[in-house]
């Protein structure tokens, strides 16, 4: 747009990134939800299914990925929702830098914020759960590479939905069947490095995962905002 | 080429040649739908190991097939709308995305009702029924955006782009579900396996049958795009004419 | 390469050798499923020819001078 801007793309992404964590800091809210959140979809599990030991550890790691997942999803409302309503998302659109790379900010930021406290606390559910102890590095190692993915592929639905008055539901419809592939392998890794398997291969398709959704899903969400914001 | 291309994506021109083979596409149908269905029920011999359940393999076979082509089709002509902006790949993002989820329900409840006997259940967790009901919900996801979504400009880009991504999906699902299925149990392929070796008794209803499924899907493709057409073009001058000499 | 019917009754033929519920669901569901997507797009079509056929008598009554 404006000729003759001299910020370097990085400056902007990093302001961009500054911006949101800031932003998350002041609304507290933003953090604490999605966490407790988690923290009370793994508590219902229990009660719901049984307090047996033995029968928890066998679910225990398909609970804890299924409520990353939800959590993940539930805060994506918030990744452009306040930025659309304001308006700063129109001037993102303008700017000259590449959106991609705004785009990777806000997700890097939305991450650091929803996703790394649930897959910092992963553990300690996973002791309330009875998980197998040795099971503990790989649901850790698996969630923190997996949680990114998802939350790299729900900004494609959000972006799409961002425009929505109410789009809670349509959100889920559009995003869930999308981390069949990322739940598959974070789960099968934590059931079969306790049959023997080893779990750098699971960490390196999930890598691979992430690095495709890096390059890929920026791309589309921010086709997708362009769409959605005219 | 370009000439022809662009002509393709005028409405009326399609709309205008779509009116002169339909009649002759419903025919074919109809044709090809009776001789396949009669054939396949009167006098496809027993299977040994199914005994007649092998009916259903004629209807079952030529829809789940069909219904694998839906997010390709989706994807290639939600890229033509992105692209060059044609209305007529709208249409058809527009009209298959139903028709696609329809293909994909009637696929899962006969594989299921046909799994009933063969597999001794309803549903199992098999990689291909998984994938499927995975696809159905994309379709309907890409469904519910465009009712969700009321401007049709932005409601024909933004489905555009989530057919190219669903479809992505549905193959990196189709993998990731058949590897999962591998590490928890082992293959169910034997279904399709004891119809392999079979001779033109088996395979020639089969072939009719694909064929009757493959038009009509091409029969009601063309007669929802035709309607969708109409209600996009009331206001041009075509259409009044052709409203007029009703 | 035709076989004789497989079938030495009707009521055999609709027994389907014990797999009549599993056999004519689907069938049936098949019907349904050819009907509505055939039949839907059909009536739609007639429902819309219908509509603007009668926008535009209302258009041409309101404003002869635009049409005529």
């Amino acid at each position: 747009m404006t000729v003759g801007n001299s910020t370097p793309t990085s400056a902007a992404f990093l302001s961009t990134l500054k911006r949101d964590l800031l932003i998350a800091y002041r609304r507290k809210n933003d953090v604490v939800n999605p966490f407790m959140f988690f923290f009370i979809v793994v508590s219902l599990f229990p009660i719901a299914i049984s307090p047996d030991a033995d029968k928890l550890g066998e679910i225990a790691a398909g609970v804890l990925w299924i409520a990353a997942l939800l959590a993940g999803m539930l805060s994506m409302d918030s990744l452009f929702r306040a930025d659309y309503e304001d308006g700063s998302l129109e001037q993102l659109l303008l700017s000259p830098h590449p959106l991609y790379f705004m785009v990777l900010a806000k997700n890097i930021s939305h991450w650091l914020v929803s996703g790394l406290p649930v897959v910092l606390v992963s553990p300690v559910l996973a002791y309330m759960l009875n998980l197998p102890a040795e099971s503990y590095m790989t649901l850790f190692l698996t969630l923190l590479l997996g949680t990114p993915v998802l939350s790299l592929l729900g900004s494609i639905g959000v972006a799409l939905t961002v425009g929505l008055g109410s789009r809670g539901l349509i959100l889920a419809v559009i995003t869930l069947p999308m981390n069949v592939p990322v739940l598959i392998t974070g789960t099968l890794a934590v059931q079969q490095t306790l049959n023997g398997a080893t779990l750098a291969f699971y960490l390196a398709i999930l890598g691979a995962m992430l690095l495709a959704s890096i390059a890929l899903a920026p791309l589309a969400s921010a086709a997708a905002l362009r769409i959605s914001v005219n | 080429m370009w000439l022809w291309f662009s002509k393709l994506g005028s409405p009326k021109w399609f709309y205008e040649l779509s009116g002169r083979w339909l009649p002759w596409l419903v025919a074919a149908m109809f044709a090809f739908l009776f001789v396949g269905v009669v054939w396949a029920l009167l006098f496809v011999p027993q299977d040994y190991q199914q005994g007649l359940t092998n009916r259903i393999f004629y209807v079952h076979v030529p829809v789940a097939s069909i219904s694998l082509a839906f997010f390709p089709l989706m994807a290639i002509a939600g890229t033509i709308t992105l692209v060059w902006k044609m209305k007529l790949a709208d249409i058809v993002v527009k009209t298959a995305a139903p028709l696609g989820a329809w293909f994909t329900a009637f696929a899962l409840a006969s594989g299921s009702i046909w799994g009933i006997d063969t597999w001794g259940t309803w549903w199992i967790w098999d990689g291909r029924l998984t994938s499927l009901l995975f696809q159905f919900f994309l379709l309907i996801g890409v469904v519910s955006l465009r009712s969700a979504l009321e401007d049709s400009d932005a409601a024909a880009k933004a489905c555009a782009l989530l057919s190219i991504v669903g479809c992505i999906n549905v193959v990196v699902i189709k993998y990731s579900v058949d590897w999962w299925n591998t590490l928890h149990q082992p293959g169910t392929d034997f279904v399709l396996s004891s119809n392999k070796a079979n001779g033109p008794d088996i395979w020639v209803p089969l072939v009719l049958m694909i064929g009757a499924v493959y038009l009509f899907f091409a029969v009601s493709m063309i007669m929802s795009t035709r309607n969708e057409i109409l209600e996009r073009e009331r206001r041009s001058q075509w259409v009044e004419e052709l409203v007029d000499n009703l | 390469m035709l076989n004789a019917i497989q079938f030495s009754s009707f009521s055999e033929f609709l027994n389907m050798g014990g797999y009549a519920f599993n056999v004519w669901s689907v069938y049936g569901l098949f019907t349904i499923f050819l009907g509505a997507n055939l039949l839907v797009p059909m009536f739609k079509k007639k429902q819309i020819l219908k509509d603007l056929k009668r926008r535009r008598v209302v258009n041409k009554n309101a404003r002869p001078e635009i049409n005529e």
